[in-house]
């Protein structure tokens, strides 16, 4: 095992007594758990010279020597060439980190290297202070902190440049084993460049999700890194309140294009609600809700359910309409009602004591109402009770409690 | 569940639905968009505000870090050019102005464009040996100078009649409750309130009945002395206005406020409009007291509160007054904003998350490292006969030996395309930027030597 502060005062020495002084290393990052090392990097007369590691025959730990075959089968290699290798020096050495297991950013002040079946591997990154001191006292000061050292397997490198992603730079995704929630409170930690680099190397679903998460203004700053192409998929994928929400944000010029791009329906929704001006009900509504004809029995409805509201933002409460095109609420059940066994009809089942939200109301008030109410929603209807959508507990909560909207609260939507 | 008997004063929805009002609330109207063919009316775009509003709400990190640098060491400087020598050296003012903002703006473009603070880049860029140079410089430096904000805060209570050891306390349990629990929209709004305090200068200004020709002579007619005094305040008066403090500051709220390099703009505008604020209030301060003391022929002023107190006899209570209402706004603004820049410069260094947004729990070494700043300098500041003077003259080389570095990082990091893409600094800034790095390692060199060949007894200029 070696640090690789100390790896990088060790000499490069060849067959032929040739010397020259160690650059970098460069890592296949996506070759395993523990990325091996695959070139060993030295500058000759200002040129960056790179050199298959296995031309290394043996490391003299002890001399401090790295025993290559032949220098001269080095090649050079150009900046522009450069930028394809993840170098440990120039790009993971001091960049920010994301450690996995404790959900937290921090930078690798150290690389632990690792020989294995005679293969360099990074092992580990470490974070300690200790580190440190290692690399200022030159060699002077040896300690190393097992506390700090983090397994690579659980750390995922960011480059802080979203189209890294884009051009095909490897990553490990082991981001996508952490939730939505997780991996929004990690982005808030990042610079908003690196956030949007997790967002673009997430699955499209995974980035919808936990884009709705973040506080809008981050959103605003990693929507606008994205591809255009990712763009609509992520608003075609997100709750259109959420959607609604970013979109009202963009310039209207760059707004019309999205709502252009996404399907229809989607963009149908975020258009509804965009109508209404965002300190209204209409405007912390959602209008991705589920709703049933009062004439249809239990089993017709459960029958209903995979196909209709299979992608329904919010589903835990069912509201019951007069029917499909005029909407008029009549009544609401929960969802767990629809899995009794009988054929009573909705309307007979249905809890028709229901408070309403008028969708032009002020949205303060009505955020109160749903708290105090203790419901997961209350429905919002229009003048003639025509059911519009519903203002969930969640954006009730986060429209009072500002200290909130730090971190989205999206639990029933 | 409708089988179970009508609870008695609720009634089914159907009837409730009739009672509703018909008439909906007034909406306000909104922007007309032609989506696929129809023309929809959205009233939900959220659309940044018109008019004076607009311009208000573009203020921020950048009036706030530069109005900062007008504290109470500031506040001693200016008003020790103004005693010492008049109107002459207003001129220099004029030309730092320039400079202040060039090296601000590019600060500000650095935030939005990498969406990183100064010690972040610099830690990426330049490795650890520079960043830790920096970073204990910049806690050694902004503890002395915060303790000797908190100094500022007790002259200037006295001043107005209230204990020392009521107001230090106040200010600084003040000053923690609003970071610690507010959030960084709140902070910085309530930041941007305190710079109100500063028009107390030029209304002592016009209160001293200053020469307005001899104004005008010393802004626009350059004048040297090959004096001691003069060069050393001259060089004082530009370390004082550019200060590493104000340049980490600014690029972190930047960052925290959430700039964004698409839409960079706004922030510049901050900068400018900050910049010539705070040289413009610095120059009422000379005004002041060049127009009073300066001509009374009280030349020696050591702190702001001599300052203030000096003004009583030549110009009456009213004029001192206002010095210490203004000393007394710029030292708290200083009081927060010292502490929160070495908080910022520590947890940038150390990939430690950093933010006024953060909770406690979250951001326990930012907070801590507030705290603790604001713990010793108020403390500290309670003892009597602390010497600030000297401490502030050690703080000063420090701040010296740091800034000529500072802004070399700031230039090469500015002129990173990879980085900054479109945002990369032009020509002109480029020639801006190095020749103040040139102007500023002069007067560091000056008086860096200066006072090498003091202590060894060699004077450098005459006078």
């Amino acid at each position: 095992m070696v640090m690789f502060s100390k790896f990088r005062r060790f000499e490069i020495m060849d067959e032929n007594n040739r010397r020259a002084k160690f650059s970098d290393l460069s890592v296949a990052l996506l070759e395993g758990d523990y990325p091996p090392v695959t070139n060993l990097f030295y500058q000759s007369d200002k040129k960056f010279m790179k050199l298959d590691w296995r031309e290394v025959k043996e490391i003299d730990w002890k001399k401090r020597e790295i025993k290559v075959s032949d220098l001269n089968a080095a090649e050079e290699v150009s900046l522009e060439r450069k930028k394809e290798y993840v170098l440990l020096q120039h790009e993971i050495l001091d960049a920010l980190i994301l450690d996995l297991q404790n959900r937290r950013s921090i930078r690798a002040n150290d690389l632990q290297l690792e020989e294995i079946g005679g293969r360099l591997q990074l092992q580990a990154a470490d974070t300690s202070f200790n580190a440190i001191l290692r690399r200022i006292s030159r060699g002077l000061y040896n300690r190393i902190s097992q506390s700090g050292l983090y397994d690579w397997k659980y750390v995922e490198f960011l480059r802080g440049e979203p189209q890294a992603v884009r051009s095909g730079a490897g990553y490990h995704l082991r981001i996508t084993r952490l939730s939505t929630g997780e991996i929004a409170q990690l982005a808030g930690y990042l610079p908003y460049l690196h956030a949007a680099e997790l967002i673009t190397l997430l699955p499209d679903a995974k980035a919808a999700k936990t884009l709705e998460v973040m506080p809008i203004e981050r959103q605003l700053q990693v929507f606008e890194e994205l591809d255009e192409k990712q763009g609509v998929d992520l608003l075609a994928r997100m709750a259109p309140d959420a959607a609604a929400d970013l979109v009202g944000l963009l310039q209207p010029k760059t707004m019309r294009r999205y709502l252009e791009k996404i399907p229809r329906r989607q963009s149908e929704r975020i258009i509804e609600l965009l109508r209404y001006p965002e300190d209204t009900v209409g405007g912390i509504m959602t209008n991705d809700i589920a709703f049933l004809g009062e004439d249809l029995t239990i089993g017709e409805a459960r029958n209903l359910i995979p196909e209709k509201f299979s992608e329904t933002d919010f589903v835990h409460l069912v509201y019951i309409v007069s029917d499909l095109k005029s909407r008029c609420l009549r009544g609401v059940v929960h969802l767990r009602n629809l899995f009794a066994d009988n054929e009573e009809k909705l309307k007979d089942i249905m809890d028709p004591f229901i408070s309403t939200l008028n969708a032009t109301d002020a949205a303060k008030e009505a955020a109160y109402r749903v708290v105090e109410s203790q419901l997961a929603a209350m429905p919002v209807t229009d003048a003639d009770g025509k059911l519009l959508g519903a203002v969930t507990i969640d954006a009730a909560i986060m429209h009072i409690a500002p200290a909130m909207n730090a971190e989205g609260l999206r639990i029933f939507s | 569940m409708n089988n179970e008997p009508t609870p008695e004063g609720l009634e089914a929805l159907d009837s409730i639905n009739a009672e509703l009002p018909t008439e909906p609330r007034k909406l306000p109207s909104g922007i007309r968009v032609r989506i696929r063919g129809r023309s929809i009316n959205l009233r939900g775009l959220k659309r940044p505000p018109k008019g004076l509003m607009r311009w208000l709400l573009i203020l921020g990190p950048g009036l706030v870090a530069t109005s900062a640098g007008n504290d109470a060491g500031g506040i001693a400087t200016y008003s020790s050019a103004g005693a010492k020598f008049g109107y002459q050296l207003i001129w220099v003012m004029l030309l730092l102005t320039v400079s202040f903002a060039i090296v601000q703006e590019m600060c500000s473009r650095l935030g939005a464009a990498t969406g990183r603070g100064l010690l972040d880049l610099i830690r990426e860029k330049f490795g650890i040996g520079w960043t830790l140079f920096i970073v204990g410089i910049v806690i050694i430096a902004n503890g002395g100078v915060t303790l000797s904000e908190f100094v500022g805060i007790g002259a200037a209570s006295e001043l107005l009649g209230v204990s020392r050891y009521i107001s230090v306390p106040l200010g600084a349990v003040l000053l923690w409750y609003l970071v610690i629990y507010g959030s960084y929209a709140k902070v910085e709004k309530i930041f941007l309130l305190m710079t109100l305090v500063f028009f107390a200068y030029p209304v002592a200004a016009v209160l001293g009945h200053p020469d307005w020709g001899a104004v005008a002579r010393g802004a626009f007619i350059p004048t040297i002395k090959w004096d001691s005094d003069y060069i050393f305040l001259l060089v004082g008066v530009l370390g004082t206005t550019i200060t590493p403090y104000i340049q980490i500051f600014q690029q972190s709220s930047i960052v925290e406020r959430g700039a964004a390099r698409r839409h960079y703009g706004d922030e510049k505008i901050d900068a400018y409009v900050g910049s010539i604020f705070s040289n413009t209030m610095s120059v009422a301060m000379i005004i002041a007291t060049a127009a009073t003391l300066y001509v009374a022929g009280k030349h020696d002023i050591e702190s702001a509160a001599d300052a203030a107190k000096a003004l009583e006899p030549v110009v009456g209570s009213s004029a001192t007054a206002m010095f210490a209402v203004g000393l007394l706004g710029a030292s708290l603004l200083a009081g927060a904003v010292l502490p929160l820049a070495t908080s910022y410069a520590v947890s940038e260094a150390f990939g430690i998350p950093k933010g006024v947004n953060l909770d406690f729990r979250r951001g326990r070494v930012f907070f801590s490292i507030f705290t603790a700043l604001i713990i010793l300098g108020a403390g500290i500041a309670l003892i009597p006969n602390v010497p600030v003077f000297s401490l502030l003259v050690g703080v000063q080389v420090l701040n010296g030996v740091l800034l000529p570095i500072i802004l070399v990082f700031i230039l090469l990091l500015v002129n990173d395309e990879g980085m900054m893409g479109d945002l990369k600094n032009s020509a002109v800034y480029n020639f801006l930027g190095w020749a103040t790095f040139a102007m500023i390692t002069i007067a560091v060199v000056v008086m860096l030597g200066g006072q090498l060949l003091d202590l060894l007894g060699i004077k450098l200029f005459g006078g």
